[in-house]
């Protein structure tokens, strides 16, 4: 039986795999570097742009969420090398899908690695996207506070945000 | 010779219409033609495409609305359809592979996924199936 894993070893766990598939995925797609800029712990989802896409995580071990957010100007750029096209062409509806689609990978790239190192099985729900400066949103695990993982692109920042309560 | 060219006919199954614009796109840089590329938003409408036109490959997705793509290509087998599927999705557990594996798909690619992961794998499977 696996030792079961303390706060700060399923943290490190959390961040590594994130950061890795966050980088693997921007720069597969679209072709970009992306630098780390910090890690913090924040009790509420806070986003630093326009646009969130949101995706639920359930499984036997516990329940959490992922969410990433993009500068409205970042989301487009990356849209428009994700279609080969100019910025002034992607309109809201791709931007919505394609950053819904990126977190897909993120978090399906990540859930390989955090399987490798012996987490349990976990599903994860479709993408939900929130626009707007300054969203939020009102539900997520209760007393378990966000991992914010904030990351510079192309002279912009972005975040991810994971947070992940354990059963019992 | 390439095994994709032309005359290839390709149904792209993904509920990302970015992401199916993305495949369409790589698609066309390998001289498929626009005519023969079709697409369906989920697992219900890929299956009433592939069940209604004959295409060289399917391109299918697994986390979808309405019907999973995995539920898809049981679907299309048990209607004996025999085109060969290409699963391409974030699902990339051991178990999924096997799944799809055992559920009829014939191949499996990863997201994310380059232009040439995606030849690659295309012409691996035309290859293949071209033989016989």
């Amino acid at each position: 039986m696996k030792p079961r894993l303390d706060s700060t070893a399923l943290d490190a766990l959390l961040v590594n795999a994130y950061v890795s598939a966050t980088t693997e995925v921007l720069k597969t797609m679209v072709g970009l570097d992306v630098g780390m800029k910090g890690i913090s712990a924040s009790p509420k989802y806070t986003p630093v742009g326009d646009i969130s896409a949101i995706i639920g995580v359930t499984g036997e071990s516990g329940e959490g969420m992922l969410g990433i957010s993009f500068p409205m100007s970042l989301a487009t750029l990356v849209v428009s090398r994700l279609l080969s096209l100019p910025p002034q062409k992607i309109n809201s509806d791709d931007r919505c899908d394609a950053i819904g689609e990126l977190a897909n990978m993120i978090t399906g790239k990540a859930k390989m690695s955090l399987m490798q190192e012996g987490a349990s099985p976990y599903k994860l729900s479709l993408p939900t996207i929130i626009l707007g400066a300054g969203h939020g949103i009102s539900t997520h695990p209760k007393n378990t506070p966000f991992l914010v993982m904030t990351f510079e692109m192309e002279g912009e920042e972005f975040n991810l945000q994971v947070c992940f309560k354990m059963n019992g | 010779m390439s095994a994709i060219n032309n005359q290839t006919r390709v149904l792209v199954v993904d509920d990302s219409t970015v992401l199916r614009k993305v495949i369409i796109g790589i698609l066309k840089d390998l001289n498929v033609i626009a005519d023969n590329i079709t697409e369906a938003g989920d697992g219900v409408e890929g299956v009433k495409m592939a069940l209604s036109q004959p295409f060289n490959i399917i391109l299918m997705d697994w986390n979808m609305p309405n019907m999973l793509g995995i539920d898809a290509v049981k679907a299309i087998r048990q209607a004996g359809v025999k085109t060969p599927i290409l699963m391409v999705t974030t699902e990339g557990e051991r178990q999924n592979v096997i799944t799809a594996i055992q559920a009829g798909a014939n191949s499996y690619l990863v997201k994310p996924f380059t232009g040439d992961d995606l030849r690659e794998r295309i012409e691996q499977i035309l290859a293949q199936f071209s033989a016989g």
